[in-house]
């Protein structure tokens, strides 16, 4: 069996101390990356969560865009025009 | 977004809507300043509710509900589903159906029916904050937390042909990120400044796109760095799939987006082919409203 003495070991590991630093430097690099990283993988998952369900409760009103179509179907229905308005389109901005 | 959420997600709401009602959604801050047929009907409901009409230069924003002749019958700008169910009571009740003529647009203004160009393409775009905000039991504030923004970029037909032959051109590069890569989460962005993009990348290769980008005000109050990942699928000199999605670290909020998460944050974008089957693909993008030319210079 081979044993080193203190002085010997502390020298070795000074010796390959910046070796070390530099494969825990990477290692840490590499993780960061593996995290952050827009891959394959992510990006499928990721664009599908992005997407508006059609299925979404608001989108079941039939919403015209358009408040002259509305005021023509309004017409022709004889019903009340319900007006959503708001700052930025409320179906199209935010 | 919070009414999405909120008064439209409740059932009764949206049970009287389908039955008893014409319902509209508009950007008011159209309607308000269009000089022609539509712009005259939408104030002259507005002129009556506690809004106006506008013409002192504040918005008009709220839920109206009116005859089809154009009477005001009520407003309201809660959005509450219990206050909303009795404003719509209160409106029915004062309602009787009667013979009206349809009202032709007899004069339209241009500036505010912006058009896309033919052989354009729409693309939507839909973003999520997917990390980096506070736990809490406020109810709004959960909604604006899980919030899926929506807009719609434009693109030229010039652009598409150029897309089709493999190359994104710079000023769709630049279109993007002055308008589309914001944090539209919580309410309407500040755009980007053409001296805030720091640097875009936009590469296209056998039909997978990626690249980067980075914007900073100069101050550094805000900023974003993100990557693209994506596919771009052409045929017979169409584009017949465009799904990508930008990914990076937000920082920072505008006047009415408000409440972002503190530090930087992952910001999620998708950008998808719009098929024409939603109610939201003719609408135009936020950043061109009454400034197309500018939009689409960029």
């Amino acid at each position: 069996m081979f044993l080193m003495d203190s002085f010997e070991m502390q020298h070795r590991l000074s010796f390959y101390r910046p070796v070390w630093f530099f494969f825990v430097v990477a290692i840490v690099i590499q993780s960061a990356n593996a995290t952050d990283e827009l891959n394959e993988e992510k990006f499928q998952q990721l664009h599908q969560s992005l997407q508006t369900s059609a299925d979404e409760p608001w989108r079941q009103i039939p919403w015209e865009i358009s408040l002259l179509n509305a005021q023509n179907s309004a017409a022709k229905s004889q019903k009340p025009i319900f007006i959503w308005a708001m700052d930025g389109h409320p179906l199209g901005c935010t | 977004m919070l009414d999405r959420e909120s008064t439209f997600a409740d059932a009764e709401i949206i049970k009287t809507l389908q039955t008893k009602f014409v319902s509209v959604a508009i950007d008011q801050a159209y309607q308000r300043r269009q000089k022609d047929t539509e712009g005259d009907f939408y104030r002259g409901i507005a002129k009556d509710s506690p809004r106006g009409d506008g013409s002192n230069g504040g918005t008009t924003q709220g839920l109206y509900i009116a005859t089809p002749d154009g009477k005001y019958l009520g407003y309201t700008n809660h959005r509450s589903p219990e206050r909303i169910k009795k404003f719509i009571a209160e409106s029915l009740a004062k309602f009787k159906p009667t013979n009206v003529d349809s009202i032709k647009p007899e004069k339209i203004d241009r500036r505010y029916h912006p058009v896309l160009p033919k052989g354009g393409l729409v693309v939507r775009v839909q973003a999520r904050v997917l990390d980096g905000y506070e736990p809490t039991d406020n109810k709004w504030q959960k909604i604006f937390q899980s919030s899926l923004s929506r807009d719609n970029l434009w693109l030229t037909n010039k652009e598409h042909e150029s897309i089709v032959n493999g190359v994104i051109p710079a000023k769709v590069q630049r279109r993007v990120a002055r308008f589309h890569l914001v944090d539209n989460t919580r309410g309407e962005p500040p755009m980007w400044r053409d001296d805030e993009i720091k640097s875009i990348n936009m590469k296209l290769e056998n039909g997978k796109l990626t690249g980067n980008a980075s914007l900073s005000t100069r101050d550094g109050s805000r900023t974003f760095d993100c990557d693209f990942y994506g596919y771009v699928k052409t045929s017979d000199g169409m584009i017949t799939r465009f799904d990508v999605i930008a990914l990076g670290k937000f920082f920072g909020e505008g006047t009415y987006t408000k409440n972002a998460p503190k530090g930087k944050f992952p910001l999620g974008i998708s950008f998808t082919l719009a098929d024409g089957k939603d109610v939201a693909d003719p609408i135009p993008p936020q950043a061109s409203r009454g400034w197309l030319d500018g939009y689409l210079k960029n």
